[in-house]
């Protein structure tokens, strides 16, 4: 970590050095103890630290990035020359708009010290007892721990000079016993909110059961769907409907539709970076502070997020949703947040008639027809059959193809309780989601053993 | 770290002192890669960058434990420091695992190795770059429905040198470059997508850029305008058991997920359960499950031309190899590492050990997967269909977690009738159970219609890696598959 005081000093030099008529610089800072294991056995222990500094030089209406992750002055000198090089062999881009100006933010309020000094050996006692204690169920363990810091420091020739430190850490455990599988994962800020034995208790919950899986036929049924399955689901959407990029290309399913209910209206969805239950970012990577953006208002088509580029094409000011200057997906909704019910995960269960409970999904794939939201993924640890109100017996893998939309029209219960989801690995993107018990669901496939 | 050398004497002094330090073995590994990446869309230059990244990944086996750190900084204090680190690191873990690790035995090598080219991509003007760029979109442009034309082309030099405990000194340089072009059109509630010459970025190829050259990006805009055009008004196909051929630009991704994937035996091993899943292809088959027909011969090849998962070692210092995965039908091979070859009982590493830069440590990878081709020419494999479809360009994946249940969707498919190609079709979605899909599998095209691909986004470790892997195959043909629509 280089701290705020250098990094935004050494990225105001270089934007006061270039010669291009605006330059914005972004640096992405991240250290990482990350420990993998399975079946009693440490397999990767390492330590990562990096940092990628993008420099965008724009010259009139020319523009040029180059990036590097080498951080003393002759590296970012040349990069800063490559980029402005780059921009005088660019052919003029007529619509483009100008930095944002003037965003002066600092944050440290994420930041823990002791968070940021922990390494492996925060997790190596408790994973001694967790082996220990998975060795006495009979159940084999994997998984994987992380923890680290991270910074981020936006400077641009205009007057932006934003910088945010912040720790991160987190855990992922797959259990397994006999036929059965469990999961559970949290992420949190500090080191020492993380309590191993409390996941290790929820996954082991999920397979210690002398049950064999039973096969399904395939139809359409009831789901409900614990935070992890609806997170990935509502990612996936983000990614592919609430961008002011596929809406423009038409390819997202509120393209033309802003105003029109789209789903149950007990369904509100909204970006907020700001917000301290998500993994707070107050500004986006071209130094934009971000805003609270309402997606999907009672179940109504609501809003998009915009970066500056397309906020320009709609006559709109960026929410603050710009990605990283050499990226080319256009703005993104990184904070999701799904407003919760009033019913208690149990609650939900008890009002399922025959339904599937699934805690998470496996490679969920978005792109099979994006203006519908037609998804497919299948069922992975701890895939329950639920019949009057009750978990009757583990199912074997399920293959769902399923429009959200369609899904997300048929809601039957939403959960009070929400949590985090979000990858240890990386700073940016998580989603804050309820339990969701949804009427129909279409399994379409199982998978069968060799 | 100062990118023009290699601080080969540094690094050398870096594995000195890991053995001064008792390691029982360390390897010292300087990367440095530039990449260009060029995106015009609609006529205009969508993104222009480039990113050089450089520094050094120190992996260390301490009492059976491994420990990695990785720094971008190059003066002697920092790396030793790294050094310090990842040793700490090993012993740390040493003290929680009861099973040592054991490594497979390699000759330690002195080499070097430079992967062909005519010309160096790095070298073209970025204004002729750019101008066929703006030429193959503006063929791409037009008609009203067409939404949005995007054109790309990147380049890659990565720039290695390894240096093991063991004394092994390998230097290689390892050149790619790739191009393609996408299309959406739009009419109504239907939206299409073409691309061109594969999906996802699939012509990528270990060359220069007289590959970008042979892939006459023009005479494909023609082509796939076209195409996209007629899909907005193409139907869906008849959902049901068919006979379906997929061309080698679907083959890739049936190939990736369903072979590449589940012979990686540090999947296999259980190290990747809290990310990407496990396999199927658990060792109690090998040599014995029937994995597919006898006309199915699959092989990770490091040593194609061309190939982007192709070089003269992997990031362990093991030679490059040709392992057969798949013999006539019977699952044979896996992609392995000295660690899990060891775990294994298997007398050599299968050399498939690959980083995706200097801050991440080498994990068993895909090089190139390639399905061998048959004898039949396209047209005889046609002949024999009744009916049935064609399908072309991979659009969206999804397999479980064990590698079983895949299904795909593709960009564009044809009707087959009586051995004849037929109206276009939208939409196509297949699914099916890996073993029982490739056992179906009737017959491969021949030499002349084999092509090989590129993967540049094969997502595997925590943290996350993405790497560059080469896919070869014929057209396939395969009977009694579950075909439906994706709408």
């Amino acid at each position: 970590m280089i701290g705020s005081t250098r990094l935004l000093e050494e990225l105001t030099r270089l934007a006061a050095r270039s010669k291009a008529d605006g330059t914005s610089i972004c640096a992405q800072g991240q250290g990482r103890h990350v420990l993998r294991f399975a079946y009693g056995t440490v397999h990767q222990v390492l330590f990562q630290e990096h940092i990628t500094v993008t420099i965008k030089a724009v010259l009139g209406k020319r523009v040029g990035v180059a990036s590097t992750d080498t951080f003393d002055r002759a590296s970012l000198n040349r990069t800063l020359a490559a980029a402005v090089a780059l921009a005088r062999h660019s052919p003029n881009h007529p619509s483009l708009p100008p930095l944002p100006a003037s965003h002066q933010l600092l944050t440290t309020e994420d930041h823990d010290a002791a968070t940021a000094q922990a390494g492996p050996e925060a997790f190596l006692p408790s994973l001694k007892r967790l082996f220990h204690l998975c060795q006495g169920a009979g159940a084999s363990l994997a998984g994987s721990c992380a923890v680290g810091e991270d910074e981020l420091a936006v400077v641009n020739s205009a007057g932006v000079a934003c910088y945010a430190a912040s720790t991160l850490t987190g855990a992922k455990l797959v259990t397994m016993y006999r036929k059965l599988s469990g999961f559970s994962s949290r992420v949190e800020r500090q080191v020492s909110r993380l309590n191993l034995e409390a996941l290790l208790e929820t996954s082991l919950g999920q397979c210690l059961h002398r049950q064999a899986p039973i096969t399904l036929p395939l139809g359409t049924y009831e789901v409900i769907l614990e935070p992890e399955a609806v997170a990935e689901l509502l990612m996936w959407l983000g990614s592919i409907a609430f961008g002011a990029k596929s809406f423009h290309e038409k390819s997202s399913c509120i393209s033309g539709r802003i105003g029109e209910q789209v789903m149950d209206k007990r369904i509100t969805i909204l970006d907020d970076g700001a917000h301290p239950d998500g993994l707070r970012m107050l500004f986006d990577f071209e130094g934009v502070p971000k805003r609270r953006v309402p997606l999907i208002n009672r179940g109504t088509a609501a809003g998009l997020v915009y970066d500056t580029t397309y906020g320009h094409l709609y006559g709109q000011a960026s929410t603050g949703h710009g990605l990283p200057p050499d990226d080319v997906e256009g703005p993104q909704p990184l904070h999701m947040f799904l407003e919760p019910g009033t019913a208690s995960r149990d609650e939900l269960i008890r009002g399922c008639e025959r339904g599937v409970l699934i805690p998470r999904f496996h490679y969920v794939n978005g792109l099979l027809n994006p203006p519908e939201a037609l998804m497919t993924g299948l069922t992975r640890e701890g895939a329950w059959l639920i019949e009057r109100g009750r978990r009757k017996a583990p199912v074997t893998t399920l293959r769902f193809t399923h429009s959200l939309l369609d899904a997300l029209r048929h809601v039957v219960a939403i959960s009070k309780e929400r949590h985090r989801v979000a990858d240890p690995m990386q700073e940016s993107g998580c989603a804050v989601v309820p339990a969701l018990h949804l009427a129909r669901f279409k399994f379409t496939g199982r998978s069968e053993d060799a | 770290m100062a990118a023009e050398r290699i601080p080969r004497e540094l690094l050398l002094d870096v594995t000195r002192f890991l053995k001064r330090q008792g390691v029982d073995y360390a390897d010292v590994r300087f990367e440095r890669v530039q990449h260009e990446s060029f995106v015009v869309q609609q006529q205009q230059v969508h993104s222009l960058s480039v990113e050089e990244t450089a520094g050094v990944g120190i992996r260390v086996l301490f009492r059976g434990a491994w420990g990695f750190a990785a720094t971008p900084h190059g003066g002697a204090p920092r790396l030793k420091r790294a050094a310090a680190q990842a040793v700490a690191l090993a012993k740390a873990s040493a003290s929680v695992n009861k099973q040592p690790v054991k490594l497979v035995p390699v000759e330690p090598a002195r080499a070097t190795y430079r992967s062909p080219y005519e010309i160096d991509p790095f070298s073209v003007p970025l204004s002729k770059k750019l101008d066929y760029l703006m030429w193959a979109t503006s063929e791409l442009m037009g008609p009203q429905a067409v939404k949005r034309a995007t054109a790309h082309m990147d380049f890659y030099r990565r720039t290695k040198f390894f240096a093991s405990t063991d004394g092994a000194q390998i230097q290689q340089v390892l050149l790619e470059s790739g191009a393609g072009l996408e299309v959406v059109a739009q009419q109504g509630n239907e939206v299409q997508l073409r691309s061109y010459p594969n999906s996802h970025h699939g012509a990528l190829a270990q060359a220069g850029f007289e590959y970008v050259k042979r892939l006459d990006l023009v005479g494909g805009a023609k082509t796939i305008q076209r195409e996209v055009l007629q899909l907005l008004r193409a139907k869906p196909p008849k959902p049901g058991l068919t006979t379906l051929i997929l061309d080698p630009t679907q083959m890739v991704m049936q190939l990736h997920e369903s072979c590449g994937h589940p012979t990686e035996l540090d999947r296999v091993l259980g190290q990747e359960l809290s990310y990407a899943g496990g396999s199927f292809l658990t060792p109690e088959h090998l040599g014995k499950l029937r994995y597919g027909s006898d006309a199915v011969t699959i092989v990770a090849d490091a040593t194609v031309p061309g190939g982007v998962g192709s070089f003269g070692y992997d990031d362990e210092g093991v030679p490059a190899r040709r392992v057969e995965l798949v013999r006539q039908g019977l699952f044979t091979g896996y992609l392995s590492s000295r660690e899990s070859a060891s775990r294994l009982g298997l007398p050599s590493s299968g050399g498939a050990m690959r980083a995706e830069h200097w801050d991440t440590p080498p994990l068993v990878r895909m090089t190139n997967v390639n399905l061998e081709p048959g004898e039949a020419t396209v047209e005889e494999l046609l002949r024999d269909v009744r009916r049935g479809y064609l399908l072309s360009t991979n659009k969206s994946w999804s397999i479980d977690d064990k590698r079983l249940n895949f299904q795909f969707t593709t960009e564009i498919g044809r009707e087959i009738i009586n051995g004849h190609m037929g109206a276009l079709i939208a939409n196509p979605l297949y699914t099916g159970i890996t073993p029982q899909f490739w056992g179906r599998c009737t017959g491969l095209s021949n030499k002349a219609s084999w092509q090989l691909w590129g993967v540049p986004n094969c997502a595997k470790g925590e943290p996350m890696q993405l790497m560059h892997v080469g896919h070869g195959a014929p057209y396939a043909r395969f009977d009694g598959v579950w075909i439906g629509a994706a709408d």
